[in-house]
């Protein structure tokens, strides 16, 4: 599937982003610094990519990882890339880059506890105010006992 | 003597004030208009989460200048039930339990998500006659669920008989997949490694009879609906989202069709048997809401066409490949998509080599779809707002997971 | 004696408005269109559609809660929806019944590890009957109807004692 990391090496060093993407099962996955997110987006977009297909984060235990997967329609060809912010950092909105990322970004924001940055509408998506980040790893479900109610 | 039943164990669940009722509040805003210094009224209308038309609990805030929407904004999360969560505490064979209540009117395709993203990590190969399976039940619930949709589209414009007969031709759907499957809604058939059981004898019969009687009741449905003028003119030439912002925020099956870009998970990112397939993927010029509801009922034809040629070339062969029981699938991260009735489905598993998954992230094509009307209700009329929520075809089960 | 069978309990001739009332009331009970999640296209779609056909048992669907008499409430509650069920079962007039439809509405469901989901509607607002399933055919939810329909013809004598107890 196009493209290869290589490729994808040169479309992000075009945007000043430095990466070293690998190819893995996933397609070529490319990790950046949390600040170059939006030039790594930012250079993608002008090289063709049109859509930001998904974003989402996963709590590795001690961070939490996001991962954007941008696409380009025009030229048949999928990327991800990845940064891994701490717990309760501020994320920079990439929605003037790809508007598709307004709601994920919430929800990413309010289900694994991290602070949204120069988003226009930056408010929980799914849950109500007092509610835990439910999606992190230290959050834990209802125990068998606790859902038996009667 | 007091109603006992008003006596309510846990009503102070609500009383923690734990229910963000959305910004701004329903009320009334004052904007000065600038004409002689005068100040007109924006009515600020709360639409849902219940209302008629049955997409789910969606609620739509919209500030309306007289019938005309000024702003809106859409509130989720009255669905948020944790399939992602719970994912993570689910062993992979039963991952298709939770995708059966995301987008619950396509069971099908959620399954067959999470199954080719297990079947990816663990390299299983799936026999033919599995894929066809696959195939012929992904294509008649893309039918049901294209029902649905027609039937409370039209409800959305008025029209209440075409609901009716939609509903007639879907149990006629349902009786095949509760044949096969053993459920009506909930099918719990598609698993990693192909299905669970073979196709009961004397399906062909049942399906042949069916797609004989489609045929002829799906043009008929076009004519009540397509056909009718009040119809037409309350969707012509509304909602239009141009291919541009089709792809800026993320649209993808139908809606991205509709607007002109030709892209369809059956063609570009093949899965199961859709190679052998012949069909064809309509594809509208405009975007708007007539060219959605058009590519729909194009793609009700071709799906009964696949389902012929399933029904027809299904080869011999096993039904489910050789899985353990417990499947442990190596460390790794895959995104498997599938072309469900609402978009691209996609499951984004990463898995750390236990049995149970790391994390799986559901990419709903329905939350794409009600982020880009967010920026394609403003301007438009309030009844027009209704009918382009409608056209996108909106399930609010996978959109709120 | 004679007259006693005409008019005293369970007369021939008389008739108790309640009674009156309450054979109307349970040939006509229209529910409240509130379909919240999966249960909502079996038992309110499905039933209504024209194989299971709700509309001969007089239960048609109503989409203000104001002119509805039943409430199905048909999916999993969280505690955003919470507030939602219970303000539309405080805007119903009486007498109004709810059903608790599908195992979430029940109980919880498939979804009650998630923090966010409510145990069971009946946390939220009173139920009358609970229909078990995942989700529950709709000839499920018709059978519950038929078990409303007695429970609201042999609790009219309790309610008529409670009202002129009210008043």
């Amino acid at each position: 599937m196009r493209p290869d990391a290589t490729e994808l090496k040169t479309l992000l060093a075009a945007g000043g982003v430095k990466a070293e993407p690998e190819d893995v099962l996933l397609g070529a996955v490319a990790r950046v610094r949390p600040r170059e997110v939006i030039d790594a987006l930012s250079s993608l977009k002008s090289a063709g990519y049109e859509s930001l297909v998904d974003l989402f984060g996963t709590d590795t235990g001690e961070a939490v990882e996001l991962t954007w997967h941008v696409r380009s329609y025009s030229q048949d060809a999928e990327v991800y890339i990845k940064t891994t912010v701490h717990y309760d950092a501020e994320i920079d909105s990439v929605w003037n880059v790809y508007p598709s990322a307004l709601m994920p970004e919430r929800e990413t924001a309010e289900l694994l506890g991290l602070k949204l940055g120069g988003h226009p509408n930056p408010r929980r998506l799914l849950t109500s105010d007092g509610v835990p980040p439910l999606l992190r790893r230290s959050v834990p479900i209802r125990t068998p006992a606790e859902a038996e109610r009667r | 003597m007091t109603d006992p039943r008003n006596d309510v164990v846990g009503v102070g669940l609500l009383a923690e004030g734990m229910h963000d009722p959305g910004s701004p509040p329903a009320g009334i805003r004052r904007v000065p208009s600038g004409v002689d210094g005068l100040t007109t009224e924006h009515l600020i209308v709360n639409m849902g989460p219940q209302h008629p038309s049955t997409h789910g609990v969606l609620r739509v805030l919209v500030e309306l200048d007289g019938e005309e929407i000024v702003s809106s904004e859409i509130s989720l999360g009255y669905l948020h039930r944790g399939i992602e969560k719970l994912a993570e505490h689910r062993r992979f064979n039963a991952l298709g339990t939770l995708m059966d209540r995301g987008d619950y009117v396509s069971g099908i395709h959620g399954e067959t998500a999470v199954a080719l993203a297990v079947e990816r990590l663990m390299e299983i190969e799936v026999p033919r006659r599995a894929q066809w399976i696959r195939c012929m039940m992904a294509e008649l619930n893309r039918i049901a669920s294209h029902l649905v949709w027609f039937g409370t589209f039209g409800l959305d414009t008025g029209g209440m008989g075409q609901f009716l007969y939609a509903m007639r031709d879907r149990e006629a759907i349902l009786d095949v997949l509760e044949a096969v499957s053993g459920g009506r809604m909930m099918f719990n058939y598609v698993r990693p490694g192909g299905v669970v059981a073979d196709l009961p004898a004397g399906i062909d019969l049942k399906v042949e009879a069916f797609l004989d009687a489609f045929e002829i009741y799906l043009e008929e449905h076009d004519a009540l609906l397509g056909g009718n003028e009040i119809f037409q003119s309350r969707v012509k030439g509304v909602g239009i989202i141009d291919a541009e912002k089709a792809l800026a925020f993320g649209l993808t099956g139908a809606n991205l069709r509709a607007s002109g870009v030709d892209y369809d998970v059956r063609k570009n990112r093949p899965y199961d048997a859709y190679p052998e397939l012949e069909f064809s993927v309509p594809l509208g010029a405009g975007g708007d809401a007539w060219d959605r509801y058009a590519v729909r009922m194009e793609e009700m034809r071709q799906s009964a066409r696949m389902v012929r040629q399933c029904l027809d070339g299904l080869p011999e062969g096993e039904h489910t490949a050789k899985v353990p029981k417990v499947l442990r699938p190596p460390a790794g991260e895959v995104y498997a998509a599938v072309e469900s009735s609402r978009g691209e489905t996609g499951i984004h598993l990463v898995t750390d080599g236990g049995d149970m998954p790391y994390r799986m992230h559901y990419r709903a094509p329905s939350l794409f779809a009600l982020q880009a009307l967010e920026d394609v209700i403003p301007g438009t009329l309030l009844a027009d707002a209704v009918a382009i929520i409608g056209s996108t075809d909106v399930m609010l089960g996978e959109t709120d997971r | 004696m004679a007259l006693d069978r005409l008019t005293g309990e369970n007369s021939m001739l008389f008739i108790r408005s309640e009674q009156l009332f309450d054979i109307a009331r349970t040939n006509s009970l229209w529910y409240m269109a509130f379909g919240i999640a999966c249960c909502a296209i079996e038992g309110l779609m499905s039933a209504s559609g024209p194989r299971f056909d709700f509309d001969r048992m007089g239960v048609f669907f109503r989409n203000s809660p104001r002119q509805a008499d039943v409430m199905i409430v048909a999916g999993t509650v969280n505690r955003k929806m919470a507030e939602t069920v219970r303000r539309l079962y405080d805007q119903m007039p009486e007498p109004k019944w709810v059903v608790a439809m599908g195992a979430c509405a029940c109980t919880g469901g498939p979804f009650r590890d998630y923090q966010n989901v409510v145990l069971g509607v009946d946390e939220i607002v009173p139920v009358d009957v609970y229909v078990p399933g995942c989700p529950p055919r709709p000839e499920s939810v018709q059978y519950a109807f038929l078990e409303l329909r007695k429970k609201i013809r042999a609790k009219s004598e309790e309610r008529l004692a409670a009202r002129r107890d009210r008043a």
